[in-house]
């Protein structure tokens, strides 16, 4: 099944690439969500079914793609308000449609892939195909951003790619050439431990690129500067669970050997500097898409301080990380309303946003609470879960730091959110008409973020205590 | 046998620490691709028809043939002949490079790993971290992309040291990957070229706050 979703994918993506006309980017892309939608319930249906040797429907890439479908859908629906305002050419819808599409389908197989070197290839994959939608718009920005982004992300990947190799030493010395989480986990507990750590710190430098954290997170807080709004909400979401399922995969292989401690050493160092790193220049940001790209270095990093310190925490991570996806990505799509209203990019031009469309402002007050974690926020649960395995674990002092970070980071926002909703109104606003409609997705997404922390579903937490069940 | 692609392997980065000419660069990756064609060739133990092909396809074909043709195009189409003012002088840098070879080769010969292929080890090592130098020393992009192509080479010296085979399909998906990047980042790069009127890193610098 997986592999004809690849194909078909292919097929479709490069049909609309070819074809260049309406027909084709109304409704080749609906097939291909319709087939995702599909995969997705196949997925869950056939859990820990293993396919065509490389790909495993494990809880937390079922998980994942449950995410990446909403996500997806929504994208589009977005994507296509967002060529119709701007009147490209179907030349260039057609590149949008077809990047977008094998981009998702990049992200797909990143989830579900059971081997180190299929990993790999999705996620340098993902890299292509973003790249390309990151200089989407043609402009002198997007093609410094672009290359930026493809460079830095192919030197982290190669990095990663080394250490993908030095773990391979295990499988070797027992005259083995599968590079399969399951094959690792069961012969990198032999290993040398200094190749090991060695190992592992390349992968999570070179994969760090993926995830928004220290420390080669600053092409990817550039481009999702750049990038269309639709795009990072891909970028901001689907793409840093790419960053995280590829630390996931090597923090559970590492879980069961001697190195477990040193190795959560390493993600509190990561954590702790991401959130720092993030709160030091929040301070200096005047676009508001980059603010959002810090942001979600926060909450990469507090991701990392989850699966470092363990225990409930793990739960909390995934936890996070799922309503972390839902939240940005209402806010990205909210941002595209703002940049079309305000006609501009930077937050010294935004102001009295609830004056002018009260319901736009309505979500993106939910917004703002929920990103900033506050309650009902479901990421106020999910911190809290965080921060109480930090302390129960005796992590006061790493505890104590982030708070404080992370309180500096909340009074920036505030201030930034703020302005944004209630500051005096500018003269030279013209408001086109309005769809109420275009605030439901966001709405819906804030309201499930609240749900999900509070009451989240028994089949939801089956799949977030299945993902963790390697780890403990 | 092996000992002497290695050699001329090291010659290969000495050179590249010597050369100021993009074009001799591009020729250095393609000799670059054909000593690595000679380290797998003559380290296999019995020869698989079908892993002949793709080893023939990585090395010779890919490293050797279409990616230098493509970074000559590119470097044609940006008029690119000398590189200008790296940030360490010629001298300097190719002390750098013979530094690092040293210390790669005491570092292969700690390595106590009956089923590793240690001396390959000695260069891979100096050329990853080479291509990194070679990236921070040169401002042009150009330069840049040679640099991730070097540090390509020494992973693939590393990944004949330590002697894991992947299935062939898997190694095919990694080279496609390969090869598809290098190939959207020369297309960036000529239009980094008539966009900036310029290759060199210091004009991309719109994107700061």
């Amino acid at each position: 099944m997986f592999i004809f979703f690849i194909i078909i994918s292919i097929v479709i993506s490069f049909s609309i690439f070819i074809l260049k006309n309406k027909i084709a980017t109304n409704i080749l892309p609906i097939v291909f969500l319709i087939l995702l939608i599909m995969l997705s319930g196949y997925a869950y249906m056939n859990i820990n079914k293993t396919e065509n040797y490389f790909f495993t429907y494990d809880s937390l890439g079922v998980l994942f793609t449950f995410v990446l479908t909403i996500l997806s859908i929504a994208t589009y629906y977005f994507s296509r308000s967002y060529l119709k305002n701007e009147d490209y050419s179907s030349r260039k819808v057609s590149v949008y449609y077809s990047a977008l599409i094998m981009l998702i389908t990049a992200i797909m197989t990143t989830y579900f892939s059971n081997n180190f070197a299929v990993l790999w290839v999705s996620i340098e994959a993902t890299s292509l195909f973003v790249s390309m939608l990151i200089f989407f718009e043609r402009t002198k920005v997007a093609l410094e951003a672009a290359w930026k982004y493809l460079f830095v992300s192919s030197i982290g990947i190669a990095v990663a790619f080394i250490g993908i190799l030095l773990m391979g030493i295990a499988v070797s010395n027992y005259g083995l050439t599968d590079l399969s989480f399951g094959t690792l986990s069961n012969v990198v507990k032999s290993m040398n431990t200094y190749w090991l750590k060695i190992s592992v710190l390349f992968i999570v430098a070179g994969f760090s690129v993926k995830l928004s954290v220290f420390p080669l997170y600053a092409v990817a807080v550039d481009a999702k500067t750049i990038a269309p709004s639709p795009i990072n909400a891909i970028m901001s979401t689907a793409l840093v669970n790419v960053g995280f399922v590829a630390f996931f995969r090597t923090f559970a292989i590492i879980s069961h050997t001697p190195i477990l401690a040193w190795t959560q050493n390493v993600l509190f160092i990561i954590g702790l500097f991401s959130i720092f790193i993030a709160s030091i220049q929040l301070t200096r940001v005047k676009r508001l898409k980059r603010a959002f790209a810090f942001s979600t270095m926060e909450h990469m990093g507090i991701i990392s301080l989850g699966l470092a310190v363990g225990g409930i925490g793990y739960y909390a991570v995934i936890l996070h990380i799922v309503l972390h996806s839902f939240v940005k990505a209402g806010l990205f799509y909210q941002i595209n309303k703002i940049h079309s209203i305000f006609k501009s990019k930077w937050i010294n031009d935004f102001s009295a946003y609830f004056k002018i469309n009260p319901l736009a402002g309505l979500s993106l007050i939910l917004g703002f609470i929920s990103v900033l974690a506050i309650p009902p926020s479901g990421l106020f649960v999910s911190e809290f879960l965080i921060f109480k395995a930090l302390f129960l674990s005796h992590q006061y002092i790493i505890a104590v730091v982030a708070l404080i970070l992370l309180t500096v980071i909340m009074v920036i926002l505030s201030k930034i959110f703020l302005t944004i909703l209630f500051g005096n109104v500018q003269e030279n606003i013209k408001v086109d008409k309005i769809n109420p409609l275009g605030n439901i997705i966001q709405l819906s997404f804030f309201g499930l973020v609240i749900y999900l922390g509070i009451n989240p579903p028994p089949f939801f937490m089956d799949l977030i205590n299945s993902s963790i069940s390697i780890l403990n | 046998m092996n000992f002497l692609f290695i050699i001329i392997y090291a010659i290969t980065l000495i050179y590249f620490a010597y050369s100021e000419r993009v074009k001799k660069f591009v020729w250095l990756l393609s000799v670059q691709g054909f000593v690595l064609f000679g380290m797998v060739f003559s380290s296999l133990k019995e020869i698989e028809i079908f892993d002949f092909i793709f080893i023939l396809t990585e090395t010779i074909l890919v490293k050797s043939i279409i990616v230098p043709w493509f970074l000559n195009r590119v470097r044609k189409h940006n008029g690119l002949k000398r590189i200008h003012e790296p940030s360490i002088p010629v001298f300097y840098s190719v002390i750098i490079v013979i530094l690092t070879l040293i210390l790669s080769f005491v570092l292969s010969n700690n390595i106590l790993n009956s089923q590793m292929h240690t001396q390959f080890f000695t260069v891979a090592f100096a050329s990853v971290i080479f291509g990194f130098y070679f990236i921070i020393n040169h401002k042009n992009i150009f330069s840049h992309l040679v640099g991730y192509l070097i540090i390509e080479n020494g992973i693939f010296m590393i990944s004949l040291a330590v002697g894991n085979t992947m299935p062939l399909l898997v190694n095919l998906a990694v080279l496609l990957d390969i090869v598809l990047g290098i190939l959207v980042l020369g297309v960036f790069l000529n239009r980094v070229g008539n966009t900036f009127q310029s290759d060199e890193i210091n004009q991309l610098t719109e994107l700061k706050d």
